[in-house]
């Protein structure tokens, strides 16, 4: 099957969380999370990419000490914190929709931890005004949270996590509460403060496009285990299951049964065509797979393509335009739809395809993933 | 006339006599203790000597005085039992007996007070039966108004523990508040203004009690409206409308007054908001 | 997913303190009085104090349970009509305390928006003022030589004065009074909710208003006309003052009956199995209100 390339002649990278085994039962029965492992190097951002329900919220509670594994360990750069409570814990936590104090102002919610800690006052005040300046918040100091925007609050919510200087940041979905528009701009203000300060990562996110983006890892989770853990192109690229392919962006799935299985390649034969797939997969002839196609991979003519290979024929019956791309709905003769989709890369509205048109969908040897079932 | 303006003069005409009927008797009390006649319903002329009458009337102002101190002290015992009560119902959704608990906070709410009263009093007897205390009296007295109360302040404190960000108590401990200083530093103040609406709450019920002070009280414990009651209930007295007149004074202005600091928070808050949106959309 | 419990168990030493303090708070001044109050009605008078339910004499308990307040209650017709007509000038009041408080709850919350504040605060200023002064307040209305009374006969309206007072006019006029803001506050919470756009819809869809209040508002306000009626009802049924301050010795209402058989006749096992009754009685509206406000809550 499909493997990660590996990293070869690189020095080993530091540790700094290790989760081992950790397994989260509630009420004797519902397994939130089960037996799961991980590790988060130093300087890493990493993301818990899943539903709601996946247990990733869990997993982040019980690193966070909100929470205890009913099984398992958790290490913190060497220590175990497994049953340290929340406010011993060199980890510090933004939380979904804020958390920002309403009685205090920006500056006291800033200071909060710091507090705590008895740290001196005028370390104190001089840290505050570093983080006041790292979230451009300076002349909101002496607001109270609900006299800021939303964006703001985020990003004074992400400071007062950052002023004590933890060892591990987590992010509890932090962009949920912003609207669509806003936040992509917020991202990138995020990303660019936590590479600045350099600090380790965990996010927990539903939004695959958040994850792909911030993350520099991706574990994606279901029924409260990991079923993929990597970069994030190899997670869009080479998914290593059908559930991985199908909740990360768009896929189309076709079954069929390997027929050739050589070192250099293998042809998968499937109802509608026959894949011919330019690298060797861990299979057997006669054994049954699901390729996996994702839509942009997919080209469309209306000429026949040449070989007898990776194409296939059908109708055009539906066209979906998004501005950037249109998206083709192909009926194959087999009466499975597939979905192509095509880059607008001149004004006039692409290939000419339309409603009711026969075409030919054509797509290279190395396009596709081969699946076990 | 057209049929909305009809329905309009109807439905204000309607509020109108809804609220005449609700002030009416309040308007009488204050301007009849304003009244020079012994005859509580013959208007003579304007005069003070009732309000004279009063401050010469030591049982009642003794009265007033013992229904203060029984007012603050039950107020306060119901906060401080309302709020564990509050936690316990609210923060902990499943333990054995929350529906039991939740059921006796609410029981003095839907009681009849001569029940709640009556199966106090025997209690207590009991109680001194076998142990040989408490005699009735202020203890007492307290007992029932704290359990009233407290019932009463749990509601209060209840809905304000609901509308909480639970998400607020886990950041003050991420941030490395120790548990005692999660309620300290978070809880409590962000409680504060429900805690003191149920203070205010319960202490007007207790003061305003006269079922439970009359099953619960012992001899040389009169509170004011005992007092009241006995003499309301032998006839008309002049000197309860200058009593009267002087808690309605104190009472509506506290009401109106603290009802306009809401809302002129309310709307401080709101303006705020749409400034902080507006900002950042420049 | 998120539970509380994880951290608040750590919170003032653990959950179990902060639910021993209520639990034992309630046991001692709600469960254990009540549950005396049944032990009581079932004992007798003897003398100044109440036979013992259970007899040690003989070495081993001896439980005798004595019915006959229960049987006194359950004969003697004048009891029997005290509890009916409770229940009958209760739910008189509700009822009229929900004709005249749906049609004003119904009307504050179409009012202009910014006078609604004031209006409920209206509403609830005389709850604030005591409740024991407004009554007698009546008192002082209603009288023979009372102020309306002078004021109709100096006017000219009658020769002789009304007789109001100690009626069952005064005493429903002084527990509609009393209980009608515990019927709009509900009503109202729940009628300033109702969302204008189904009555467009109605209308839209060729309803009348008349028709469009009938079978949208109505139904929807359910859950407030439920609450409301419930809380008048159930304390009106075991209300003292009112009656013992306005109705006089003709109404009969069980509050007084229960204070009567204590006070006066010291009969307590009487007047525990008076109170026990009550409280079976209310358990009927107390279900059905629990009821209304669970599924209100579950929407």
């Amino acid at each position: 099957m499909a493997t990660a390339p590996k990293e070869i002649n690189q020095p080993a990278p530091e540790v700094l969380l290790r989760v081992e085994n950790v397994t989260k039962i509630y009420d004797g029965t519902v397994k939130a999370v089960d037996d799961v492992s991980l590790t988060v190097n130093k300087g890493e951002i990493f993301a818990l990419l899943g539903g709601s329900g996946c247990g990733k919220s869990t997993l982040l509670r019980m690193m966070a000490g909100f929470e205890t594994p009913t099984k398992g360990k958790i290490h913190l750069a060497g220590q175990d914190i497994t049953n340290l409570p929340p406010y011993q814990r060199p980890i510090n936590m933004m939380f979904q929709s804020y958390a920002l104090f309403p009685h205090l102002s920006v500056w006291e919610n800033i200071a909060f931890g710091l507090k705590r800690d008895g740290m001196p006052k005028g370390q104190i005040a001089e840290r505050v005004e570093k983080m006041l300046n790292l979230a451009q918040l300076g002349k909101f100091a002496q607001r109270k949270p609900h006299q800021l925007s939303g964006g703001q609050q985020q990003r004074v919510a992400l400071v007062r996590s950052l002023a004590k200087r933890p060892q591990l940041l987590l992010l509890d979905e932090p962009l949920g509460a912003l609207d669509k528009k806003l936040r992509e701009t917020t991202q990138l203000e995020l990303v660019n403060i936590i590479e600045e300060v350099g600090v380790t990562c965990v996010l927990v996110t539903h939004d695959q496009e958040e994850a792909m983006t911030m993350a520099s890892r991706i574990a994606v989770m279901s029924e409260g285990y990991f079923l993929q853990v990597g970069e994030p192109d190899t997670v869009y690229e080479m998914p290593n299951s059908r559930k991985v392919a199908d909740f990360i962006g768009n896929v189309n799935i076709f079954d069929g049964v390997i027929e050739e299985d050589e070192a250099d390649h293998v042809t998968v034969r499937c109802p509608e065509c026959v894949h011919y797939v330019g690298h060797g997969v861990s299979g057997h002839t006669g054994m049954e797979v699901g390729v996996a196609l994702r839509p942009e991979k997919i080209m469309l003519s209306d000429k026949k393509p040449k070989g007898e290979y990776n194409w296939c024929q059908g109708e055009v019956i539906e066209i979906v335009y998004f501005g950037a791309h249109t998206t083709y709905h192909l009926k194959l003769d087999s009466g499975k739809v597939i979905k192509a989709q095509e880059l607008n890369n001149t004004r006039d509205l692409s290939c000419g395809l339309t409603w009711g048109d026969r075409a030919y969908a054509h797509w290279n040897d190395l396009a596709m993933v081969v699946l076990a079932q | 006339m057209s049929q909305a303006t009809n329905n309009k003069i109807f439905s204000n005409l309607w509020m109108v006599v809804v609220y005449l009927f609700l002030y009416l008797p309040i308007l009488t009390l204050v301007v009849y203790s304003f009244n020079d006649s012994k005859l509580i319903s013959t208007w003579t002329h304007a005069s003070l000597r009732w309000y004279e009458a009063l401050i010469k009337d030591d049982d009642l102002i003794s009265a007033v005085l013992l229904s203060l101190k029984i007012a603050g002290i039950s107020a306060l015992m119901s906060v401080f039992f309302g709020t564990f009560t509050a936690f316990a119902l609210n923060r902990y959704k499943r333990f054995k007996g929350r529906t039991l608990l939740s059921s006796m906070a609410s029981m003095p709410l839907v009681m009849p007070d001569v029940i709640v009263g009556l199966s106090l009093l025997l209690m207590i007897i009991s109680v001194q039966h076998w142990l040989g205390f408490p005699d009735k009296g202020l203890f007492t007295i307290l007992l029932g108004h704290a359990l009233l109360g407290t019932a009463y302040a749990t509601v209060v404190v209840t809905s304000r523990l609901r509308e909480m960000d639970g998400r607020l108590d886990e950041a003050a401990m991420d941030l490395g508040c120790k548990p005692w200083q999660v309620f300290h530093l978070v809880t409590f103040p962000l409680l504060l203004p429900a805690l003191v609406s149920a203070f205010l709450l319960t202490f007007t019920l207790s003061f305003d009690d006269v079922v439970l002070s009359s099953f619960l009280s012992g001899p040389g414990y009169s509170t004011m409206p005992m007092v009241i009651f006995s003499r309301a209930r032998l006839g008309l007295n002049p000197t309860i409308n200058a009593v009267a007149t002087v808690t309605i004074v104190v009472v509506t202005c506290a009401v109106i007054a603290s009802s306009f600091y809401t809302s002129h928070q309310a709307r401080k808050r709101k303006r705020e908001e749409a400034q902080a949106y507006s900002d950042s959309n420049k | 997913m998120a539970t509380k419990q994880g951290f608040f168990s750590r919170l003032f030493d653990g959950k179990h303190a902060v639910i021993s303090i209520p639990y034992f708070w309630f046991i001692m001044l709600a469960a254990i009085p009540i549950l005396i109050i049944l032990k009581i009605s079932l004992s007798e008078m003897q003398g100044t104090s109440v036979s013992n339910m259970i007899d040690w004499s003989n070495g081993w308990p001896k439980l005798t349970l004595n019915f006959s307040s229960y049987q006194f209650i359950f004969s003697d017709s004048l009891y029997l009509k005290t509890y009916l007509s409770s229940i009958q000038y209760a739910l008189l009041t509700t009822l009229i305390c929900l004709v005249i408080g749906y049609p004003f709850a119904y009307f504050m919350a179409r009012s202009p928006k910014h006078l609604q504040p004031m209006l409920l605060m209206l509403i609830m200023l005389p709850f604030w003022t005591s409740f024991l002064l407004r009554i007698y307040a009546w008192k002082t209305l209603l009288e023979n030589n009372g102020i309306i009374n002078n004021a109709l006969m100096s006017l000219g309206v009658i020769d002789t004065p009304i007789a109001m007072m100690n009626t069952s006019f005064s005493l429903m006029v002084g527990m509609v009074y009393s209980y009608l803001p515990f019927m709009i506050l509900p009503l109202y919470a729940n009628l300033s909710k109702l969302d204008i756009r189904y009555l467009e819809a109605a209308a839209d869809l060729g309803t009348s208003p008349f028709k469009a209040f009938w079978l949208i508002t109505v139904p929807l306000s359910k859950a407030g006309i439920i609450a409301g009626s419930m809380l008048v009802f159930i304390p009106t049924i075991g209300e003292y003052v009112i009656p013992e301050l306005l109705g006089g010795s003709s109404t009969l209402m069980i509050g007084r009956v229960l204070w009567n058989e204590f006070f006066s006749n010291n009969d307590w096992p009487m007047a525990s199995a008076v109170a026990v009754v009550m409280i079976l009685l209310i358990l009927v509206p107390m279900a059905i209100y629990n009821k209304s406000q669970a599924e209100a809550e579950a929407k």
